[in-house]
């Protein structure tokens, strides 16, 4: 019986229904929230690591509740609204970030069949819901009332605008492939595709520059350095965030590390060949799958924080160079090129609707 | 071979213009910058002359591409001669002013060859979404086309009014297109024809569809009811645009027209239709006439001359018989040629200080200052006041037969009433030009192919422009034939 | 359930349409009509065509509204002004809104699509084995081919115009040549001199 079948059976249809998929969110919402906790203990780890210093170290064995701390404190704190502020949008804003942070995670297969809701418009969902991201900044930059958060706001839509563009074309090479928009197939489509043996459309050199500008661009769309213009303390104090304390403040401080995180597990299900072994060997898949994906999660977000350790703050107009004038044009003639080699050996014979 | 092959084979102008199109646009942006707009304009004017040209070679009859989508028949092909015609005339004539403006914009003739693509698709439209994407990608270069001197704030305003106008309009069409779909159950034309003809009685909502998709194409011909915007983006956009705008988009707008009304509503709904059309066709030809006497700037006086001349030509729509479009085809086409060559008049007088002509009083005593402009400005306005012997008088006597012949005598009395009071003003210019006093010395820009435009209208519209009548009406009468399936 | 669900999403639709047009302050006005585009994308959810959906909230939602947003919170706009001129129209937006609710009425108490004539194809669901993505997408590409690619030459179209209308060469201004920069040499830029004591170095 299924899971939702047997509330189902015990609540009678709609309750039973609401009941299932209200566990199921809270089962996904949950381990991403303990996550991010531990995601933001990590990141400050690894950033000490790079600079030869200790990071976090006093509350908890390690210093690992240190995060758990920070909330605590925040969330005891007084909310603050400013005077000129638009009340309405100013706490609206934060509540839109966190709350579509965590509503991504609803097509994400952890495993074989381990998904919440396996549409088959999966990825355009991830994109849709990925372009709204900026209207908590927007909104919060907006609403804030302040010259250093409007600036903030502003700088953040154009960059998550423009970088969303070359984004998706790298989605439309890797839909190609997998000749499907739902994820557990795009997954599955890549089984064996490189040589029979490697699981991954990272090692197919067709995709392989996509994989790259993807990991890049991930980087723009979740605000991290070197590209965290939106929030730049040096010039703007900490951009759109700037007049938000406590508990506003700290969603939008679990929204953009829950965010983080789903970049950190989208990369490998489009590139890494998500729940599957990186080969196909058939006594890898004896380690489930989930461990395989959350392994490549880890590792992903080391490069993160690697990153972000290492990587000096762009200028404004670079980024916008970059995305403009590199990327969009790249990935645009990456998608030719992929379409182009994809009809030539006869990908799409078989595809419904192919005349 | 793939079937879309033979589609866009049949499709052969439109393809021409869309690889020329683009081509234009790399030609231009890697040519250097002071050869970018004349190298352009030459390539958008061989362009157009292939696309024109390729017509010679369609196959006889009807050939239907793209699913039913795209019809190339003797009707779509006489219109698009005169539109790749006037579509190149307004590149040459554009050639002049642009350059004495400076600095290679090269994007004008890119944008002209585009809405020559669109108008080319309008007239060979089987669909009405072939309509609707036609019409939209003949307005959007024709919007930007109004603003293109952006600094001077009043074609910026021409600009921004035709487009929100156009927009509107837009919405309009698109609305009434909705509702005849919903009620035919289909957007190709001759299907629509036979779903309506199936329908046991006509049904309201698809009256009220109609009425919005003419709507929609009243305004893009610029007739009364919708008329407001004409003179406002005349005198606003640009001289050389202006005569753009009343010379191809016109005749694309009118061919359309006819071809929706005959050939997607006839039969029973004809009589529905035929109403409004005479509605529009006297009001624009009655406000045309009445508006236009008050009018001291030259480009509004030819705004309010071309609704009324658009008035006139929907005069041939109205009785929707072989005959009326036929006259309909041959008053397009020479009120392309009257209008052309009036604008290119305007636009080759500079007045001492290097602006363009503005206001009638500037070309008082035109005669004796530029006896030879003023000549060819007197024969297109005597043409298009409809005096006898020359060209313009045959056409309004066409579209007035051909309503006579339907049985539409009031019409076509009301039709002569409006012209003779349009005149007037016509008159009133060439007294203007030949009776008063010079009081600016107004020079000639002196382009030569300018000059040779002119010369060429001025004939075509002088009386020896009647020995192009008798194969003008065998051309018009196949191409009217081919709306109405034997 | 659905039947819930259609009424929450047309009744969030109906109620932001209309604040979008009382709210006082136009960056409302915005934020409630992402909310309408929202609620249409879940109408669409409803009907099926979850493609539509999603492309509504992406290209609405995500990039249309997003840049609209952007203008409208940098105009400096006279409410009260526009609230009077939105006043004194009152009576024709009311006469045409009249128009176009008979129109409706019509439509929705009048269907009766080609009877007895085979009807567009347009009107049945994608064959099986195909989801509504492939099938919009196999339709697009063969039977609307012209009329899609010519969409695209109108979104050229307005791109050249965009391009026309706005771009100037701005004179007097620094810029950035990637490419100089890259090639520059220390040979070219750097002088390595003797500085004599007492008299520093002529530049």
């Amino acid at each position: 019986m299924t899971y939702t079948g047997w509330f189902v059976e015990q609540f009678g249809a709609g309750l039973g229904w609401f009941l299932a998929n209200l566990t199921l969110i809270l089962a996904i919402a949950f381990p991403v929230m303990v996550g991010v906790a531990l995601a933001v203990y990590a990141d400050r780890k690894i950033w000490a690591a790079m600079q030869m210093r200790r990071g976090p170290n006093v509350v908890g064995p390690f210093g690992i509740l240190q995060t758990f701390a920070d909330a605590a404190k925040l969330f005891l704190k007084e909310t603050i609204i400013p005077a000129g502020a638009s009340t309405g949008v100013f706490l609206l804003a934060p509540m839109i970030s966190f709350t579509l942070a965590l509503v991504v995670w609803a097509v994400m297969p952890f495993d074989a069949g381990l998904v919440l809701a396996d549409l088959n418009v999966g990825l355009l969902y991830i994109f849709a819901v990925s372009s709204m991201g900026v209207y908590g900044i927007i909104m919060s930059g907006w609403a804030s009332n302040s010259k250093y958060a409007f600036l903030g706001g502003l700088r953040s839509a154009a960059q998550m605008v423009s970088y969303e563009v070359s984004m998706g074309f790298i989605l439309v090479a890797v839909m190609m492939y997998a000749q499907s928009l739902n994820l557990s197939d795009i997954v599955l489509a890549q089984k064996g595709n490189v040589l029979g043996i490697l699981n991954g459309n990272i090692f197919n050199p067709l995709l392989f520059p996509m994989g790259i500008m993807f990991f890049i661009t991930a980087l723009a769309e979740t605000n991290r350095p070197p590209f965290d213009l939106p929030e730049a303390e040096a010039e703007l104090v900490a951009g759109y965030q700037v007049e938000y304390s406590s508990m506003s403040f700290a969603l939008f401080f679990l929204g953009e590390y829950a965010n983080i995180l789903f970049m950190c597990a989208l990369i490998p299900t489009l590139f890494l060949g998500g729940w599957l072994p990186p080969l196909d060997l058939p006594f890898l898949y004896a380690i489930p799958g989930f461990v395989w994906f959350l392994s490549k999660m880890a590792f992903l977000f080391f490069l993160f924080a690697w990153v972000k350790a290492t990587v000096p703050r762009y200028r404004y107009d670079q980024l916008m160079r970059l995305g403009w004038k590199v990327f969009l044009p790249l990935s645009l003639f990456w998608v030719v090129v992929v379409s182009g080699w994809l009809m030539f050996t006869g990908h799409f014979a078989a595809a419904p609707g192919v005349m | 071979m793939h079937p879309i092959f033979a589609s866009i084979a049949i499709a052969g102008p439109e393809t021409i213009l869309t690889l020329g199109s683009l081509a234009a646009l790399m030609l231009g942006t890697f040519t250097p910058k002071h050869r970018a707009l004349v190298v352009t304009s030459l390539f958008a004017v061989a362009i157009l002359g292939v696309a024109g040209f390729s017509l010679t070679d369609a196959p006889a009859g009807r050939s239907i591409a793209f699913d039913g989508l795209y019809v190339a028949d003797d009707f779509s092909a006489y219109l698009k001669v005169i539109i790749m015609a006037a579509a190149a005339a307004s590149v040459l004539l554009a050639l002049p002013w642009l350059q004495e403006r400076g600095a290679g914009r090269f994007e004008y003739p890119v944008l002209m060859l585009l809405a020559a693509l669109g108008m080319a698709m309008m007239v060979s439209a089987n669909d009405l979404l072939t309509l609707y994407v036609g019409l939209e990608l003949a307005a959007l270069p024709s919007y930007v086309l109004a603003a293109f001197s952006r600094a001077d704030d009043r074609s910026a305003e021409a600009g921004l009014k035709y487009f929100v106008l156009g927009a509107l309009a837009s919405g309009m069409l698109l609305y009434g297109v909705t509702l005849v779909y919903g009620f035919a159950g289909s957007t190709q034309l001759d299907v629509i024809a036979q779903l309506v003809s199936a329908q046991a009685e006509r049904s309201i909502g698809m009256l009220f569809g109609i009425v919005f998709i003419l709507a929609g194409l009243a305004f893009k011909v610029s007739a009364v009811p919708f008329h407001m915007w004409t003179p406002d983006v005349y005198e606003g956009a640009p001289t050389p645009v202006a005569a753009f705008f009343s010379a191809a988009p016109k005749a694309a707008a009118l061919g359309l027209m006819a071809r929706v009304l005959v050939v997607a509503f006839p039969g029973k709904v004809a009589a529905d239709w035929q109403q409004i059309i005479m509605f529009i066709a006297i009001a624009s030809m009655v406000l045309g006439a009445v508006a236009a006497v008050a009018q001291t700037n030259v480009k509004r006086l030819l705004a309010y001359s071309s609704i009324a001349n658009i008035g006139f030509a929907l005069v041939g729509l109205s009785p929707g018989s072989p005959a009326g479009i036929s006259a309909l085809l041959f008053y397009v086409t020479v009120y392309v040629a009257m209008t052309l060559g009036s604008f290119l008049v305007v636009l080759q007088l500079r007045r001492p200080d290097g602006g363009t002509v503005e206001t009638m009083a500037d070309l008082a005593g035109l005669s004796k200052t530029q006896p030879k402009l003023a000549l060819a400005l007197a024969i297109f306005m005597f043409s298009l006041a409809g005096i006898p012997p020359l060209l313009g008088f045959w056409p309004k006597f066409a579209v007035f037969q051909a309503a006579i012949a339907s049985g539409l005598l009031g019409l076509a009395i009301i039709g002569f009433i409006a012209s003779v009071v349009a005149a007037f003003y016509y008159l009133r210019l060439i007294k203007i030009m030949y009776f008063d006093e010079p009081a600016v010395a107004l020079a000639s820009e002196g382009s030569p192919v300018n000059g040779a435009l002119i010369a060429a209208c001025a004939l075509f519209c002088s009386p020896l422009g009647m020995l192009a009548m008798s194969p003008l009406a065998v051309a018009t009468a196949r191409a009217a034939a081919a709306l109405f399936p034997a | 359930m659905a039947a819930f669900a259609f009424y929450l999403f047309a009744g969030l639709l109906l109620t932001s349409g209309l604040m979008v047009i009382t709210a006082k302050n136009p960056v409302h006005s915005v934020l409630w009509l992402i909310l309408a585009f929202f609620n249409a994308a879940g109408l669409f959810i409803l009907l099926g065509a979850e493609f539509l959906a999603m492309l509504l909230v992406i290209v609405y939602v995500g990039a249309v509204a997003v840049l609209f947003l952007f203008v409208v919170m940098m105009l400096d706009i006279d409410f009260k002004a526009l609230q009077r001129g939105a006043l004194q129209n009152l009576p024709l937006g009311l006469a045409v809104s009249g128009v176009i609710l008979a129109e409706v009425l019509l439509v929705a108490s009048g269907w009766t699509a080609g009877q007895g004539v085979i009807v567009h194809e347009a009107l049945a669901g994608p064959p099986p084995g195909m989801t509504n993505t492939q099938w919009i997408g196999s339709q697009l590409y063969t039977r609307y081919f012209f009329v899609f690619s010519m969409s695209g030459l109108i979104l050229l179209a307005a791109m050249i115009g965009a391009i026309v209308l706005t771009h100037r060469r701005r004179v007097g201004i620094k810029k950035q040549s990637i490419a100089a920069q890259n090639a520059r040499t220390p040979g070219g830029t750097v002088a390595v001199g003797k500085a004599a004591i007492g008299q520093g170095v002529e530049l």
